[in-house]
C-alpha cells in the first residue's frame, strides 16, 4: 500500500515537471507570428501584398468610403466638393476640412498619418530584410521596387500634406525608440524620395500582365516621379521623366471614352488611361469600394441609384465646379449630376458625383478601381512643366489631346500665364473627384487666390495640415515643432 | 492496584447492566421535553438540538423550548447555536432537560481557509475575511459573487448590468491593473478556476452549495497564489458530507422581478414641443435670416423640418416605450441535497434548479446543477476522495445597451417618439424607420426582442480527486488532480426584417462554440506540531503544474434566402475562424506558521511561478511575502482586563504578481492584411504587434497593517486593515508613435498605487429572547496612478459614441473622466459673444471653461471633470430575532462616485432621448432657465448647433452616490413541537425583496451600471445597460 502510494505521489510530480522547459514553451497554433517571417519569396510575396493593402487603409483612399483621409485632405478642402450631411457631432471633423478650422484632434488628419506610417513601417521591414532572404535576384529587385516605389508615394502623399515629417527607413524593436524622434527638413524627404522611386523605375517591370493587374510598373514609378519633381519645381526633370512615359506608347487618351476609363466593365488590359489604381472587387469579399454608394445624395434612398442602403452625400459637387465644365464638355454627365428624381417623381436638385458609377451592387461593395495615376495626369504634368520651361506651344499638344477626348476644342496660341491658368482649369475637371485638386493648387502657390475669390476663409498657412495631436501627444519634440498657423 | 481495576471493572459492568435494563424499559420511544437558556438564564429561541449519531433533531421554539422523541440508543444531544459555544449534553433516563449556553467570546476556534491549507483564526496574521453559507444565501441571485456585495470590507463589486446572468465586476482593494487583468482569482474547492463562460462565469455555480467564501487580500495571504494573486484570491468551499444519518434538505423560492425604477419620459405633445424648439433653433442657429414661421420648404434640409403632426399635437397619443419592454417576471429557485455518512465515508449530493427571466421580454437564465463528493478514510493512513460539479446554464439575451444604430433597447426605448404607437392598427410594429418627421430611424425595441435571437447555453464541470496519506500524524502528503471542463456556444440570429435603420436589411447570423480545458496536477506536503507547551508549527509545502487549452470556433453568415432557417444554415457562411489558446504554469510553493507561546506569530511564504504567457527572458518569478502578529491578549498583563477577550495586532509585507494578460501577448502577430491583384483576392500579410521578449508580470508590493479585537464576551468584534498596495511594470499597452509602424505595444511599466482602510465591526447589541445583531463595513480606497512611460502620457478610452471620455494620467485615479468642464448656459446673446471664446455659442449654448485662458475651447481646454471611483463604500446589515421570527436587513453603498450619462448625452438634437427631466431641465429664455434637480448642465433645445453642446462635457457628468436597501428578509422557524410530528427536524419560511429601494440622486435606472463590463478604463458611463431588478420572493427552507 505504501509503495504504491509513493509511485502515485512520485508520478504526479513527475508528470507537471516533465519537460519544465517545453511545458511553458507555448507558441500560436492558429495564427501566424512574424518569428519566422521574410524568408521565403511567398513570405516577401505576402509582405508586399500587405504592403499594397495600405492604399485601403482609412488615412488614404479606405475602402472607398467617406472615411477616406486622403480624399479628404487632397480634394475635400477645395472647391470642389463638399458634403451632403449636416454638420453634427459625428460630421464635425469633415466640417472642420471644408470649413478651414481644422483641430488638432481632427481624426481625418491623425489616420492619414497613421496609415501612411504604418505603410511605410511595412515597407521599411521589407526592404530591411530583403538583402538576407535567400530568393532569386529577379524577384529581390522586384520586390524591392515595389516596396521603395509604395515607401516614396507614402512620403511624398506625407510631405505634401503635412510638410516636414519624422524620415523613418528602418524597423523597429522598442516600443519608446520613436518617442523623440524629430521632423526632417522638407528637402531631406524629397531626397529619399527621389531615391526610392529611382530604385522603382529601374526594378519593376515594363509591363504588367492581367493576372497581376494593380501592381506598380516602372511607368507607375515614373509617372510619380515626374510629380514628384512638378511639385519641387524642377520642370526639366519632371518633362524628362514624364516624357518617358509617353515615349513608352502603353497609354493613350484615345482608346478609351472618358466614361469607360471608370467602368467597371473596361478590364485593365483595355484601359489605356489608368497607370496605378486602387483595385476593388465585389463579391462581399471585404474589397469592394462604397465610393458609389456613399457618392449619392445624402438620405436618398440607394435604390434609386441600382444599389442598396441610403446615401451619404459624400463629394458632393459644389455649384462652383458645375459650372467649371465648359458647355460640351462630355466629362461633366460622367463626372456628376445635377439632380435625380425621387420615388414620388419630384426632382431633388442635390448635385451628386457619378464618376464611380456602378449599379447593382450593395452598398460599399463595388467593383470600380480608385485611380492613382492616369495618362491624362501624365500629360497634363507634362504640359505644365513644358509650359514652365517657356516651350508654351510645344506644350499645346499635351492638353489638347486630353481637351479632345472630352469633346472640346484645342487651346492654341496662350501665352504662359494663360497656359497655366488653363492647365489648372483642366486638371480640375477632367481629374475631379480624384483627390488631386487642393494638392495642385497649393503646388502651384495658388491656393490662398483661388479659394478666397471664392469666400473660403483660406490662408497661405492652409497649404499644410498641423501635426496630428496624436503624435504630437506622444513626441514632446514634434510638440514644440507644430506647423504654423495652428 | 488490583483492588482499584476490579472496581473499576465492576462499576463498569454496573453500567452495561444498567443501561440495558434501561433499554428494555424504554424500548419505545420516549418524548424528551427540555429548554435552552441564554447566559441571563432567558430561553433561546431557534436552538438547534441533534441527537448525536443521528439526524433525529429539532430547534427550540419562541421560549427557548423543545419537544423531541428519542429512542432507548440515544444518548448525546449537541445544542448549538450561532455565537454560542456548542454543548453536549448526555440525556441518560432524564425526560426533561435544560441547558445554559455559554456565549463564545469570539470565534476563535473558527477555522478560515487560506491557500493550499485551514488555519485557526487567532492564528491568522494576514488580512483574510470569511463569508459563511448563511450570509450568502440571503439575497436571491443567480451567482455567489453578487451575495458577497456589502459582506467584506475591502471587497467592490459592482453589478454592472441587471440582466439575468449579467457582468459582476468584484473588485478586491481597488483596481490594481491599468490594461491587465482586475479580477481577483477564483479558486473553488482548491482549484483556481478559468474565468470563462456565458455571462458571469460564477452562474454555473449555486450559491446554496457553498459552504463559505474566503477573501485573501493582503500579500501575506495572497503570496501563496503567486503570480495570480495580486488581485486578491477568492476561496470558495463547496458543502461536504459530514457523519451522521443521512439529512434531507429542501431549499426553494419563488417570486417575480420588476424593474426597480421607471425613468419619467416626455409625452407627446411635451415631446412635439421639444422637437419644434429644437428644430428652430438649430435652424436658427446656422441660418441667421430664417424664421421660425418659415415653411419646411424653405428650410434646408430635413433635420430643420418641423412637421405638420408636431404643430399640432394636441391629438397625439403617447406611448411609454418602457412599459413595452419591461414586464413583471418570474424567478424561481429549487434545490434538494441530501448529506451523511459513517466516521469512514461521508458524501453530499445535492441538485438544483434556477430559473430567472428577465425583466426585459426576451431574456432570461436558466441553471440545473449537481453536485457530488465522497471522502472516504480507506485505512488509518489513507484518506481519499473526489467532488464532482456539473451544471448546465442556458441564457436568452437582449441588445441593451449602445446607441440605436447599434439596436440598443434602452436608448430605443428613450429615444423613440412617444406618439408612435408600439403596434400599428395593421398590427405591424410601430418604429420611426424610414425616418418620417425629419425624425432620426429608431427600431421599435420590441421588435428587437423579439427578432432578434441571441442564445447561450454552457456545460461546465469542475471534478476533483484526491489522496491523502498520512506519513506520520502530524506530516501528511497529499496529490489533488482536478480538471474545470467547461463548453459553451452562443448564437445569434438577425432576420432581414429587422435592422437598424431601414425597413429591410440582410439577415445575418453567427454562432461561436468554446472549449476551455483547465487541468491542475498538486502535490503537497504539510507539517502541523505543538513543541513543547510554547511552541506551534505548521508548515506546508508543494509542487504544482496547471495548463489551460481553451478553443473557439466562429462562423458567421449572409446572403440569406429567406428568414425560415434561423441560424447559418439558411444563409452561405462568409466569416470564420478558430482560435486555439493554451497556456501552462508550474510552480512551486511553500508556506510556515510559526506560533510561540500562543502570542507571537509569525508566517512567511514564497511561490514560485513559471507561466508561458511571458517573454523568454521573463518566465520564472518568485513571489515571497511574510507576516507576524501579536496577541496582546495572551500577555499577562492583559490578564486582569475582563472586558478584552482578544487583541491582536498583525502586520505583512510582501510580493505577488498579476499575469492576467491573455496568451501570446509577448510574440509578434502577423495580420491578415489582403488585397485585390488581378481581380482576385490576393493574401497579404503584415506584423500588427510588436515583440516583446521581456514581457513580464505586473510586480506588487502591499503593505498591510491591521487591528482584530474582541470585546464584552464576544459582543463587539472589531477588525481593521491600512494598506499601501504598489504595482509596478504593468502590463501596458502604450499608444506608439505612428513612425514605428505601429499605433500600440504592450509593454511593462508605470505604477499604480492603492492605499486605503478597512473597518468592520460586528455587534450583537441585544441578546436573549429579542435578539439584533448589526455588522458594519466600510471601505476608504485612494487609487493613484504614480508612472507610466512618460508624465504627459495619457491613456484615452472612449465609449458612450462622444469620443475619448476617460482618462488614465500620472496624478489621477485610473479611467476618470476627462473633459470640458461646463459652467454654466449662456443667458443671452450677447453674454455669449462677450465671453469671446465660443464663437459659434447663442443664448441657451452651453458654456465651457477655458482653462488654458487662451480665448479659444478646444481639446486643450479638458480636464479631469469627475471619477468613477467611489471614495468609500460600505455594508450596514441587520439582523433582528424574536420567537422563531428573524428579519435582515443588508444595505450597502458607495459615496463619491460620478457616472457619465451617455444616455443623456445623446439628447438635445430635438430627435433623440425623451426623458422628462431634460424637458423640465432645459434652457428656454432667461426668465424660464429650467428646473434643475439631478445635477449636470442642461442647455437649449438645438439639433444641430454650431455650438456642438453635446460634445463631451461635465454638463453629461452626475453623482451616482447611493444607499441601497438590497435585502429585507423575514423569515419564520416552526417550532420544534409542532414541526415533529411531521418528522420534520426545521422548516423555515421567508419572504424577502431584495433592491427595495436605492437612495440616489442620479436619475438614470441605476447609479452602479456600466457600459463597458470590466474595462477598467471606461467604467462609469451609463450606455443603456440592462436595467436593475426588484425581487419578491417567497421560500422555505426544509431539514429532515
Amino acid at each position: 500500500m505504501k509503495t504504491k502510494l509513493y509511485i502515485l505521489f512520485t508520478l504526479s510530480v513527475l508528470m507537471g515537471m516533465s519537460g519544465c522547459e517545453d511545458f511553458l514553451n507555448q507558441v500560436p497554433v492558429t495564427a501566424r507570428s512574424a518569428e519566422n517571417f521574410y524568408r521565403t519569396a511567398g513570405d516577401f510575396q505576402n509582405a508586399v501584398m500587405g504592403t499594397y493593402a495600405i492604399f485601403k487603409n482609412p488615412g488614404l483612399y479606405s475602402n472607398g468610403t467617406a472615411t477616406a483621409s486622403l480624399l479628404w485632405l487632397g480634394e475635400g478642402a477645395s472647391d470642389n466638393w463638399d458634403y451632403g450631411q449636416t454638420k453634427n457631432t459625428a460630421t464635425l471633423p469633415r466640417y472642420e476640412i471644408l470649413e478651414f478650422n481644422v483641430s488638432l484632434s481632427n481624426p481625418i488628419l491623425s489616420t492619414a498619418w497613421t496609415g501612411h506610417y504604418i505603410g511605410i513601417g511595412r515597407a521599411n521591414a521589407i526592404i530591411e530584410k530583403l538583402p538576407a532572404a535567400e530568393i532569386s535576384d529577379a524577384l529581390k529587385l522586384r520586390y524591392e521596387g515595389e516596396a521603395k516605389f509604395l515607401r516614396a508615394f507614402f512620403y511624398f502623399n506625407l510631405v505634401r500634406t503635412f510638410g516636414k515629417v519624422q524620415l523613418i527607413e528602418n524597423s523597429f524593436s522598442d516600443p519608446f525608440a520613436a518617442n523623440t524622434i524629430p521632423r526632417s527638413e522638407v528637402s531631406q524627404v524629397y531626397d529619399l524620395i527621389i531615391s526610392d522611386l529611382t530604385t522603382a523605375e529601374n526594378n519593376l517591370p515594363t509591363a504588367i500582365p492581367a493576372g497581376e493587374a494593380g501592381r506598380a510598373s516602372r511607368w507607375a514609378a515614373k509617372a510619380l516621379l515626374g510629380k514628384v519633381y512638378l511639385t519641387r519645381t524642377q520642370y526639366d526633370l519632371a518633362s524628362q521623366k514624364l516624357a518617358e512615359v509617353i515615349a513608352s506608347g502603353l497609354f493613350n487618351v484615345t482608346a478609351n471614352s472618358y466614361a469607360e476609363v471608370f467602368s467597371p466593365t473596361t478590364s485593365f488590359v483595355n484601359n489605356k488611361d489608368v497607370i496605378l489604381s486602387v483595385q476593388y472587387l465585389s463579391g462581399l469579399v471585404s474589397q469592394g469600394s462604397g465610393l458609389w454608394s456613399s457618392g449619392i445624395p445624402f438620405g436618398a434612398p440607394g435604390t434609386l441609384f441600382g444599389t442598396t442602403g441610403s446615401g451619404d452625400g459624400f463629394m458632393r459637387p459644389t455649384a462652383d465646379l458645375e459650372s467649371a465644365y465648359e458647355d460640351g464638355d462630355l466629362r461633366k454627365d460622367a463626372s456628376m449630376l445635377p439632380s435625380y428624381v425621387a420615388t414620388n417623381g419630384n426632382t431633388i436638385n442635390e448635385r451628386y458625383m457619378v464618376k464611380y458609377r456602378q449599379p447593382g451592387p450593395q452598398a460599399g461593395d463595388s467593383d470600380v478601381d480608385f485611380p492613382i495615376l492616369r495618362y491624362a495626369d501624365v500629360l497634363l504634368m507634362h504640359a505644365e512643366a513644358v509650359n514652365e520651361l517657356g516651350q508654351t506651344s510645344a506644350a499645346e499638344p499635351f492638353l489638347n489631346q486630353v481637351r479632345l477626348r472630352a469633346g472640346l476644342a484645342p487651346m492654341e496660341g496662350l501665352n504662359q500665364g494663360d497656359f497655366r491658368l488653363a492647365v489648372e482649369q483642366e486638371r480640375r475637371v477632367e481629374l475631379a473627384f480624384e483627390g488631386h485638386r487642393w494638392f495642385d493648387l497649393v503646388r502651384t502657390n495658388r491656393h490662398v487666390e483661388v479659394m478666397s475669390a471664392k469666400g473660403y476663409p483660406v490662408e497661405d498657412f492652409h497649404k499644410l495640415f498641423p501635426v496630428p495631436q496624436r503624435e504630437t501627444d506622444l513626441n514632446p519634440v514634434l510638440e514644440n515643432d507644430q506647423n504654423e498657423g495652428y | 492496584m488490583t483492588e482499584n481495576l476490579l472496581r473499576a471493572q465492576s462499576k463498569g459492568l454496573l453500567m452495561v447492566m444498567l443501561s440495558l435494563i434501561l433499554g428494555f424499559a424504554q424500548a419505545q420511544t420516549q418524548v424528551l421535553t427540555g429548554k435552552i437558556l441564554d447566559e441571563s438564564g432567558t430561553g433561546l429561541p431557534g436552538v438547534n438540538i441533534l441527537v448525536k449519531g443521528s439526524s433525529l433533531g429539532t430547534t427550540t421554539d419562541a421560549n427557548g423550548t423543545f419537544n423531541l422523541e428519542v429512542g432507548p440508543s440515544d444518548n448525546i444531544l449537541v445544542v448549538s447555536f450561532i455565537g454560542y459555544r456548542t454543548s453536549e449534553v448526555v440525556i441518560g433516563n432524564q425526560t426533561s432537560i435544560t441547558v445554559s449556553l455559554a456565549p463564545d467570546a469570539q470565534q476563535l476556534s473558527e477555522v478560515v481557509v487560506v491557500g493550499y491549507g485551514e488555519l485557526e483564526k487567532k492564528d491568522l496574521t494576514g488580512s483574510v475575511s470569511s463569508v459563511s453559507a448563511k450570509d450568502l444565501t440571503k439575497v436571491q441571485v443567480s451567482s455567489v459573487d453578487q451575495a458577497l456585495q456589502g459582506q467584506i470590507a475591502g471587497v467592490q463589486i459592482n453589478t454592472t448590468s441587471g440582466a439575468p446572468g449579467g457582468n459582476v465586476n468584484v473588485l478586491i482593494r481597488g483596481v490594481s491593473s491599468i490594461s491587465g487583468g482586475v479580477q481577483p482569482l477564483f479558486v473553488v474547492d482548491g482549484f483556481p478556476i478559468s474565468n470563462v463562460g456565458i455571462g458571469n462565469p460564477l452562474n454555473t455555480l449555486n450559491p446554496n452549495d457553498i459552504e463559505s467564501v474566503d477573501v485573501l487580500k493582503d500579500a501575506s495571504a495572497t503570496a501563496i497564489y503567486g503570480s495570480r494573486g495580486s488581485n486578491g484570491v477568492i476561496i470558495i468551499t463547496t458543502k461536504r458530507g459530514k457523519s451522521g444519518a443521512p439529512k434531507i434538505e429542501l431549499n426553494s423560492y419563488v417570486g417575480f422581478q420588476e424593474v426597480s425604477k421607471k425613468i419619467d419620459l416626455m409625452n407627446a405633445q411635451e415631446y412635439a414641443q421639444f422637437v419644434i424648439d429644437g428644430r428652430n433653433a438649430g435652424y436658427l442657429d446656422n441660418f441667421p435670416a430664417g424664421n421660425i414661421n418659415d415653411n419646411n420648404a424653405t428650410r434646408p434640409g430635413v433635420n430643420y423640418d418641423v412637421s405638420d403632426k408636431y404643430r399640432n399635437a394636441a391629438s397625439l397619443t403617447t406611448t411609454d416605450w418602457q412599459d413595452a419592454i419591461f414586464r413583471r417576471a418570474a424567478i424561481s429557485n429549487h434545490q434538494l441535497s441530501i448529506t451523511g455518512g459513517t466516521d469512514a465515508v461521508r458524501y453530499a449530493i445535492s441538485g438544483g434548479y434556477f430559473n430567472q427571466d428577465g425583466i426585459i421580454i426576451n431574456s432570461g437564465l436558466e441553471r440545473y446543477n449537481f453536485s457530488a463528493n465522497v471522502d472516504a478514510k480507506v485505512s488509518n493512513k489513507v484518506t481519499v476522495g473526489f467532488s464532482l460539479l456539473p451544471s448546465y446554464t442556458s441564457q436568452q439575451d437582449v441588445p441593451t445597451s449602445g446607441h440605436t444604430g447599434e439596436l440598443g433597447m434602452i436608448n430605443s426605448a428613450l429615444s423613440m417618439d412617444p406618439s408612435i404607437p408600439v403596434y400599428n392598427e395593421d398590427g405591424s410594429y410601430g418604429n420611426s424607420i424610414p425616418p418620417t418627421d425629419g425624425n432620426v430611424a429608431i427600431q421599435n425595441p420590441v421588435k428587437i426582442a423579439n427578432e432578434l435571437k441571441i442564445n447561450a447555453s454552457q456545460f461546465r464541470m469542475l471534478a476533483n480527486a484526491y489522496v491523502d496519506y498520512a506519513i506520520l500524524p502530524e506530516l501528511k502528503l497529499r496529490t489533488t488532480f482536478g480538471t474545470d471542463l467547461n463548453y459553451f456556444k452562443d448564437s445569434r440570429w438577425n432576420p432581414s426584417t429587422l435592422a437598424s435603420s431601414a425597413v429591410v436589411g440582410p439577415a445575418t447570423a453567427s454562432a461561436n462554440t468554446w472549449e476551455n480545458v483547465n487541468w491542475l496536477s498538486e502535490t503537497t506536503l504539510s507539517y502541523k506540531k505543538q513543541l513543547g507547551a510554547d511552541h506551534r508549527i505548521d508548515f506546508v509545502g508543494g509542487f504544482t503544474a496547471q495548463k489551460e487549452t481553451s478553443q473557439r470556433i466562429n462562423v458567421s453568415a449572409n446572403n440569406f434566402a429567406d428568414d425560415l432557417i434561423e441560424n447559418i444554415n439558411g444563409g452561405i457562411v462568409n466569416a470564420g475562424y478558430q482560435n486555439t489558446d493554451i497556456n501552462t504554469l508550474m510552480s512551486v510553493l511553500g508556506r510556515v506558521n510559526y506560533a510561540f507561546k500562543d502570542r507571537y506569530l509569525v508566517t512567511a511564504t514564497v511561490r514560485s511561478d513559471g507561466s508561458s504567457r511571458f517573454g523568454k527572458n521573463n518566465r520564472w518569478g518568485t513571489f515571497p511575502s511574510a507576516s507576524i502578529g501579536w496577541r496582546v491578549s495572551q500577555e499577562g498583563f492583559m490578564s486582569d482586563v475582563a472586558v478584552v477577550q482578544d487583541v491582536k495586532i498583525r502586520a505583512s509585507y510582501g510580493t505577488t504578481g498579476n499575469n492576467a494578460i491573455g496568451n501570446y501577448r509577448s510574440v509578434s502577430f502577423l495580420g491578415s492584411n489582403n488585397y485585390v491583384i488581378g481581380n482576385a483576392v490576393t493574401p497579404g500579410l503584415a506584423p500588427v504587434t510588436f515583440a516583446n521578449d521581456n514581457l513580464t508580470w505586473e510586480f506588487q508590493s502591499q503593505l498591510n497593517v491591521g487591528l482584530d479585537f474582541s470585546v464584552a464576551n464576544g459582543r463587539v468584534n472589531f477588525t481593521g486593515d491600512i494598506y499601501d498596495k504598489r504595482n509596478k511594470d504593468m502590463l501596458f499597452n502604450v499608444q506608439t508613435p505612428s513612425a514605428t509602424g505601429f499605433t500600440n505595444a504592450l509593454v511593462n511599466l508605470g505604477e499604480v498605487q492603492n492605499k486605503g482602510l478597512e473597518l468592520a465591526v460586528g455587534t450583537r447589541n441585544f441578546v436573549g429572547k429579542f435578539q439584533w445583531s448589526t455588522n458594519v463595513n466600510v471601505t476608504f480606497n485612494k487609487n493613484e496612478v504614480l508612472a507610466m512611460s512618460s508624465d504627459a502620457e495619457r491613456i484615452f478610452a472612449a465609449t458612450g459614441g462622444r469620443g475619448n471620455t476617460n482618462i488614465t494620467q500620472v496624478g489621477d485615479p485610473i479611467g476618470v473622466f476627462f473633459g470640458r468642464r461646463a459652467v454654466g448656459v449662456f443667458q443671452s446673446d450677447a453674454e455669449a459673444i462677450e465671453y469671446g471664446a465660443q464663437p459659434l455659442a447663442r443664448a441657451g449654448d452651453i458654456k465651457w471653461a477655458d482653462t488654458d485662458n487662451n480665448g479659444i475651447i478646444n481639446d486643450n481646454d479638458r480636464e479631469v471633470i469627475g471619477s468613477p471611483h467611489p471614495d468609500f463604500y460600505f455594508g450596514f446589515n441587520n439582523t433582528f430575532s424574536y420567537k422563531g421570527f428573524t428579519l435582515d436587513i443588508v444595505t450597502n453603498g458607495m459615496v463619491g462616485m460620478d457616472v457619465y450619462s451617455a444616455v443623456f448625452a445623446i439628447n438635445n438634437s430635438g430627435v433623440h432621448n425623451n426623458a422628462k427631466f431634460v424637458d423640465e431641465a432645459r434652457w428656454r429664455s432667461p426668465e424660464q432657465p429650467g428646473t434643475n434637480d439631478v445635477g449636470g448642465v442642461f442647455g437649449r433645445a438645438i439639433r444641430g448647433g454650431r455650438n456642438a453642446n453635446t460634445t463631451f462635457s461635465s454638463a453629461y457628468i452626475f453623482d451616482a452616490s447611493y444607499w441601497r436597501i438590497r435585502n429585507v428578509s423575514l423569515g419564520y422557524s416552526f417550532p420544534s413541537t409542532m414541526l415533529s410530528k411531521f418528522k420534520i427536524q426545521q422548516a423555515r419560511l421567508y419572504i424577502a425583496v431584495n433592491n427595495l429601494y436605492t437612495f440616489t440622486k442620479y436619475f438614470g435606472y441605476d447609479p452602479e451600471v456600466g457600459n463597458a463590463g470590466g474595462n477598467q478604463q471606461v467604467l462609469g458611463v451609463d450606455w443603456g445597460t440592462y436595467p436593475m431588478n426588484r425581487t419578491s420572493t417567497i421560500g422555505l427552507n426544509i431539514t429532515l
